[in-house]
């Protein structure tokens, strides 16, 4: 909120104090990298805070990425719980009007980061020219702001078809959902208006992600989807009420995480994840550097960490997450390939989600709330 | 403002009084500075940010813009389309409230009444059970009825495994629970329905309607009730003429303050309400945290809901004064 344009002056002009505070400090701290950089760096005190998303996610990555990190590079990191990507703007863009973040390395999904750059002062830029490694990376995921490039992806994931195996076979199509005979009260979907069951309608019935640049393109969509409601008997805000639901048998079938969905089936619950021949939404987070942070020469070493395709493979191995690689830049088996990843991927529209939000997410809440 | 007017008088005391009344300034001031702080400078900006105005695909600014107010009654979209989305909301703010807070008060009433007959030793133990069933927080007994109704863990298990939906099927009463939305085809199922959003918000207040009845019914005096009795009154009589008479207050106050705190209620809502029969505390969070970082619209909501509370206590307390006055 404080950072626009058309604040009151003191907050105006307090921000590109701190911008060109920090960006000093960051131009030192890299000059000092660099100048001492063929020699061993005293490691102790080297620490970084890196945000990630709570729960499972969070522990895989301390359990297994961070200390593979430290190894490497003798920095210490500290991590920090994101409840999800766009709570965690809020929270960042509050501690940074406040002077002081909680992170310096945040995770964000592409739409956030998005709004993150739009708003503008709470991203620094990243000199990628300095990071070889990024170049294994596909360019779709150096996200470029108007200052740089703002976000290098970290890892991938796929919203996935789910059911359960137990009590219907594989639908081949999303189409078959709206089929009430067999589903009638018993899907579980997000509901979230950009949570991509729209991206899904419009790759299934209509033509992709175009189908978002007209407000009736939208309004067709959103009408495809309510056709959709007799059959739902949860629309989860919360991805813990789908995963009971799953676990309960409360919903047969419905759209989750493709990662978790593995894990549970590795658990032995009865759950399966789909690729139907449309394909399944693909989403994936990018490690975004705060522009209060003073720790850039850290950070910058993080990403370079994050974007080998060691480290990569690491990820999809130890938190089930999908490589932003091709897979014969790892050595991940085409089994744990295949266990992280499927084709084909529906690439959300993002700008739109964006552009037009406050009309898709009234029109999808009137479709909600509706008889 | 009574406080201010305190504070101006306390710092002219008559003479002989200085001594004590050095404590008061402080105390008054300090109190001043809590209230101001912690109440009216937060809703001050609340106030402010409603006026804000939204920058489509990013967040909001400082502003004076009233359409965030105008989008409650008649949508974003207007006037090319219209919608009651935010008042059916506001709705439903108070449909759930209204009736979890009566039920949870008629039914934690004969309960208060029969517990403040008994011993000293076993109302305290009762208190402080109630007490403990306080500490559960909205999370956990959100959680609770969740599994108690959840389809392998829960009432429609016991459906299942009694043979209940099986005779239900043969009898066709099954297709009636379906067309009711209260079963799927494979058996009956209580998530989302209003009757499970509104047990468990009474659950979540009961404790409380116990806690907050339980002086009032103490305090009934034994020897009224057993002169009704021995004057040849029945149970039902006493309690209607004698009893109930003498905690009218109580029990009003008490409905209002569950009322008041069950608006607010926001994840039995999330978790048990259809998206259809939502509230508007769910849509002020999903404006202020949700994707959309639309805080003056969820502030705007937020002082909406506000004021119209206040309007329905202000009934409330004008009808007491005038059933009152007649009396």
């Amino acid at each position: 909120m404080p950072h626009l344009k058309s604040d009151s002056s003191t907050l105006s002009t307090a921000t590109p104090e701190k911008n060109r505070r920090t960006f000093l400090k960051t131009a030192g701290a890299v000059a000092a990298a660099s100048a001492f950089g063929s020699f061993p760096v005293i490691a102790q005190n080297r620490t970084l805070k890196v945000g990630s998303y709570g729960g499972y996610f969070e522990d895989s990555f301390k359990k297994h990425v961070y200390p593979a990190f430290t190894e490497a590079t003798g920095i210490a990191v500290e991590s920090v719980t994101q409840p999800n990507s766009t709570d965690w703007l809020v929270t960042m863009q509050q501690a940074a009007s406040a002077g002081s973040v909680p992170a310096d390395l945040s995770l964000y999904a592409r739409d956030t980061m998005i709004k993150a750059s739009r708003i503008g002062g709470l991203l620094s830029s990243i000199d990628v020219a300095k990071i070889p490694s990024t170049e294994n990376l596909d360019p779709y995921f150096l996200f470029e702001g108007g200052e740089g490039v703002l976000g290098v992806g970290a890892m991938s994931w796929f919203t996935s078809m789910v059911i359960n195996p137990d009590e219907i076979d594989a639908p081949a199509s999303w189409a078959d959902f709206w089929d009430q005979e067999q589903f009638e009260s018993s899907l579980g979907l997000s509901r979230n208006f950009n949570s991509n069951l729209l991206d899904i309608v419009a790759a299934t019935f209509f033509d992709g992600a175009k189908t978002f640049d007209t407000e009736d393109g939208i309004v067709a969509l959103v009408e495809k989807a309510a056709e959709l409601k007799p059959n739902v008997t949860l629309w989860w805000s919360g991805e813990s009420q789908m995963e009971q639901g799953m676990k309960n048998g409360d919903v047969i079938g419905g759209m989750y995480y493709h990662d978790v969905a593995s894990l549970m089936a590795a658990d032995g619950f009865p759950i399966k994840s789909v690729f139907p021949k449309e394909g399944n939404p693909q989403g994936y987070g990018s490690w975004c550097l705060s522009s209060l942070s003073e720790k850039s020469a850290e950070a910058m070493e993080f990403i370079a960490f994050s974007s080998e395709p060691s480290t990569q493979a690491l990820m999809s191995r130890m938190i089930g997450t999908a490589p932003l690689l091709e897979q014969s830049k790892t050595d991940l088996t085409d089994d744990e390939f295949a266990s992280v990843s499927g084709t084909p991927a529906i690439q959300p529209a993002y700008e739109a989600y964006l552009d037009k939000e406050t009309f898709i997410k009234e029109t999808w809440d009137n479709m909600l709330a509706a008889g | 403002m009574t406080t201010t007017v305190g504070v101006e008088s306390s710092t002219t005391p008559p003479p002989g009084l200085a001594p004590p009344q050095r404590r008061l300034p402080l105390a008054n001031t300090i109190f001043c500075v809590v209230v101001v702080s912690f109440c009216i400078i937060p809703f001050l900006l609340v106030i402010a940010i409603s006026f804000g105005e939204k920058i489509e695909g990013a967040a909001w600014r400082w502003s004076f813009d009233h359409s965030n107010y105008l989008r409650f009654f008649v949508g974003a979209d207007w006037p090319d389309t219209r919608t009651t989305l935010y008042i059916r909301r506001l709705w439903f703010s108070f449909y759930y409230a209204i009736i979890a807070s009566v039920l949870a008060v008629a039914t934690a009433f004969p309960f208060a009444y029969v517990m403040s007959r008994q011993s000293r030793r076993s109302q305290t133990l009762w208190l402080v059970f109630l007490l403990s069933a306080v500490s559960l927080s909205e999370v956990f007994v959100v959680m609770g009825w969740d599994i108690l109704l959840s389809n392998r863990s829960g009432l429609p298990m016991v459906f299942k495994e009694t043979g209940l939906t099986d005779w239900l099927k043969t009898s066709g009463w099954f297709e009636v629970l379906r067309e009711w939305g209260l079963a799927n085809p494979r058996n009956v199922r209580f998530k989302p329905t209003d009757f499970a959003t509104i047990v468990t918000m009474s659950y979540l207040v009961w404790p409380y309607a116990v806690i907050l009845l339980y002086p009032a019914l103490a305090r009934i005096d034994n020897s009224m009730l057993e002169a009704a009795r021995t004057m040849g009154a029945p149970p039902l009589t006493v309690l209607r003429t004698v009893v109930l008479p003498s905690v009218r207050l109580p029990v009003i106050g008490t409905t209002l303050i569950l009322f008041v705190f069950l608006l607010g209620s926001y994840v039995a809502i999330t978790v048990f309400a259809h998206p259809s029969r939502q509230t508007l505390a769910v849509s002020v969070y999903d404006s202020v945290r949700g994707a959309t970082m639309n805080a003056p619209f969820g502030a705007a909501q937020a002082i909406v809901l506000l004021i119209t509370a206040v309007l329905v206590l202000l009934i409330v307390w004008m009808i007491g004064r005038r059933t009152e006055a007649l009396q």
